[in-house]
């Protein structure tokens, strides 16, 4: 039989834990939109017998209150796991998908101001020309059309030198992020292992835990697991990022120098931890292997694509040009020029004078043959591989821009499952604290209830028949 | 989807998923319909788009064909004019000169008129040799002067520009060049050319040469044959450069509209479109209105 105030101490147990589970409604009701918040529980448990009964310490407890158990933290980490590595594709597909945009809409095709316009209307001028060999209007056209071709190359050109050069930039940006987020993520660790050692409440910790390591996923693709101590490891590609309280220092050892500048080589990072030697790491998903890889491959690729078009499209043409004569009867010259590193980029006409434009097949003397205009413009033959060229990046642009919508749709369902999970519900809280109220109201009665039993026993007992 | 719980947070982010890609949606029915293209980067439709760019380049070269035929046809149409009128003086040379061969009927001063008429038939046939289409001499080959035949002497005013390179060419259909002139030599002989032929019956007539007028009787029915034949040769060029520039009208008309067809909204459609997307915004922005607004909240006391 339990003693008489153990029903006061019950209701005083109860009034405790109610207390803080109206709390940690209003805790989470104030946290519902914050970003990484995750909400919390507390959890109650019955105060019950001695776990271990002995003979002359036996319990005939029938109810003890109720006492907290705890505040529990309502994540999932394979779930969060999961988040991550969405996270990563997703950030990584949408950076290629924005940059390779960006050049597309550059390209300018179809359309009537594109490279391919630019060398039909050049091929035009060229028939014009054939027509009226005499004209010097005609003449200036061939030279006016010409130069229209090689401002069209060279927008294009320095358009992708351009992309090139903000995603370089981006990638110092990046590795600098990911240093310093890492740096956060190492001292956070350290405050949550000497903090639980302490018995400190670590949820918020844990909250910012999460959120840098969904940070250094999104940045480089980078996994985590989490620590014994509560805290959390991060691997890129294998190899450690976060080790517990230390971070190491994400370097670029080529590709892009500290002013942006290229240097010729391709990208390549290296880890340096506080002790020890460095490693070479690449980046998996994330903006750092999106920059990268347009860095390193896909810009590269159209570049080269539309430069071995210009290096044709120039040599064919000076080619056929000094076969020529002009409108003097002087042998063609060179018409277009180029500097070998980067044709499209610095391809011009040379011809100066519309005379010079040699579009007669006999010399000597001044003359109005036209036999080598046919030969000028049957040698401009870029235009289907012009079509190939962008047909491949238009195709390589639909096509990332489609998985970039299909992952959208993967990480916004991973994202509702984390949500579904650890985001606040104002009407549950509403509920939790309604019951929380009535619990408290109830737990208050029972203490007046029990005052009354104790004032019926006091001041009532031996007064019979008085 | 299957959830089990719901949170406020979710429903505001669905809310606003819903609403930004009904606005996408409006946003790209509406690009479609103000630039009145289907396909406004390679990416829209990377097949379409470079059908388009072919068409384009075909169509180009289509419209250049027509522009190349005009100007054949011009020129062509102009030699044609012209041989037709030389045709007609050459005709009345050799009648001149038979008139001439009676010489027992007329005495030396009606032959010295005649004479006087031959000259001025010679400076005629000199000038129409002459005859240019758009500042180029039509029968002087490659020349860069602007006269084909020395008007004093009847002789080729530049002889090298004959005979060499290519002559005057018009690309009329792909592959098709067209040679659209006639040097001086075929239409008018060497030696002797009709001119210096002319030239010995205004001295035969003026020196009552008879040997020397019959055999320019002679002459000058070659002269008059060889015109008719290059005025055929003319016109059957003419007909060709003239089939050309149909086939290349018709090639524009079919190619616009195939353009036309892969590239261009079909306006009834991207309206339809267009109305349809703003419906499903606006039922976006109406089930937005009502999920956010009532929490339990509302609901207790």
């Amino acid at each position: 039989m339990a003693g008489a105030f153990s029903s006061i101490n019950t209701a005083l147990s109860a009034l405790r834990y109610q207390q803080a589970a109206l709390d940690i409604a209003s805790t989470n009701i104030a946290n519902a939109s914050t970003d990484g918040y995750v909400r919390r529980r507390v959890v109650g448990e019955t105060v019950g017998a001695a776990a271990a009964p002995a003979v002359w310490s036996r319990s005939n407890e029938i109810g003890s209150g109720v006492q907290s158990a705890g505040v529990e933290r309502l994540v999932d980490p394979l779930l969060d796991t999961r988040v991550r590595r969405e996270h990563a594709r997703q950030t990584y597909l949408d950076l290629k998908a924005a940059a390779m945009g960006r050049v597309e809409t550059g390209i300018a095709e179809p359309s009537t101001n594109g490279v391919a316009k630019a060398v039909d209307t050049f091929q035009k001028s060229l028939d014009d020309l054939n027509n009226a060999p005499g004209s010097d209007a005609a003449r200036s056209q061939v030279l006016a059309n010409a130069s229209i071709v090689s401002d069209a190359f060279n927008i294009q050109a320095h358009n992708i030198q351009d992309e090139t050069g903000d995603q370089r930039a981006r990638v110092l940006a990046t590795v600098q992020e990911i240093n310093d987020v890492a740096t956060q993520l190492a001292s956070t660790n350290l405050t949550i292992s000497t903090s639980s050692g302490g018995g400190s409440d670590t949820a918020t910790l844990m909250d910012t835990r999460d959120q840098l390591a969904l940070r250094l996923a999104e940045l480089a693709g980078a996994t985590a697991t989490v620590r014994p101590d509560g805290g959390m490891d991060v691997l890129l590609n294998g190899k450690p990022l976060v080790t517990g309280k230390d971070a190491a220092t994400l370097e670029i050892t080529s590709g892009v120098n500290p002013d942006g500048t290229g240097d010729g080589s391709p990208v390549t990072f290296q880890l340096q931890p506080t002790t020890g030697a460095a490693v070479a790491v690449t980046a998996p998903e994330g903006d750092l292997a999106a920059s990268v890889e347009l860095i390193d491959v896909v810009l590269p690729g159209y570049a080269a694509g539309l430069n071995d078009l210009v290096k044709k499209f120039a040599d064919d043409f000076n080619a056929a040009h000094v076969l020529g004569f002009d409108a003097n009867g002087n042998a063609g010259g060179t018409f277009f020029t180029y500097t070998a590193a980067d044709p499209a980029g610095t391809i011009k006409v040379a011809v100066t004078s519309p005379s010079a434009v040699a579009v007669s097949a006999v010399g000597g003397a001044p003359n109005r043959d036209t036999g080598n205009a046919a030969v000028l413009a049957d040698s401009i033959t870029i235009q289907d591989g012009y079509q190939r060229l962008v047909n491949g990046f238009g195709s390589a642009v639909a096509s990332v821009e489609r998985l970039s919508d299909n992952q959208r749709a993967m990480s916004t369902q991973v994202d509702a499952a984390r949500e579904q999970l650890t985001g606040v519900s104002i009407d549950e809280e509403t509920v939790n604290m309604v019951m929380a109220q009535r619990s408290y109201e109830a737990a208050a009665r029972v203490m007046t209830t029990v005052d009354q039993i104790l004032d019926t026993l006091i001041n009532r007992t031996g007064m019979v028949g008085r | 989807m299957t959830l089990v719980r719901m949170t406020q947070n979710m429903l505001s982010r669905q809310s606003y998923s819903g609403m930004q890609s009904a606005m996408n949606r409006v946003a790209k029915a509406q690009e479609q319909l103000t630039t009145g293209r289907l396909i406004n980067r390679p990416s829209d439709d990377p097949t379409g788009a470079t059908t388009a760019m072919r068409i384009r380049s075909s169509l180009a070269s289509q419209q250049q064909f027509v522009r190349n035929a005009d100007d054949a046809v011009g020129w062509l149409n102009q030699t044609d004019g012209t041989l037709s009128t030389m045709g007609d003086q050459i005709t009345r040379a050799r009648d001149i000169a038979l008139q001439g061969a009676n010489t027992g009927a007329m005495g030396q001063q009606a032959r010295d008129a005649l004479a006087t008429e031959i000259d001025q038939i010679r400076d005629g046939l000199i000038g129409s040799a002459n005859a240019q289409y758009l500042d180029r001499p039509i029968f002087g080959g490659i020349t860069a002067g602007a006269k084909a035949y020395d008007p004093t002497t009847g002789l080729l005013a530049d002889p090298p520009a004959i005979g060499t390179g290519t002559g005057v060419v018009r690309t009329v259909a792909e592959g098709a060049r067209v040679r659209i002139d006639v040097e001086g030599p075929d239409v008018f002989g060497t030696a002797p050319s009709v001119f210096q032929r002319l030239a010995a019956l205004s001295t035969a007539l003026k020196t009552n040469d008879a040997t020397g007028i019959s055999a320019a009787v002679d002459g000058l029915k070659g002269d008059a044959d060889r015109i008719a034949n290059v005025r055929a040769d003319v016109g059957a060029r003419t007909v060709r450069v003239e089939n050309a520039r149909s086939v290349a009208n018709d090639a524009t008309l079919t190619l616009t509209n195939a353009l036309s067809e892969v590239e261009n909204v079909d306006l009834a459609k991207a309206t339809v479109e267009l109305g349809l997307q703003e419906v499903a915004y606006q039922a976006a922005l109406g089930a937005t209105a009502k999920v956010l607004q009532p929490s339990l909240l509302d609901f207790l006391r």
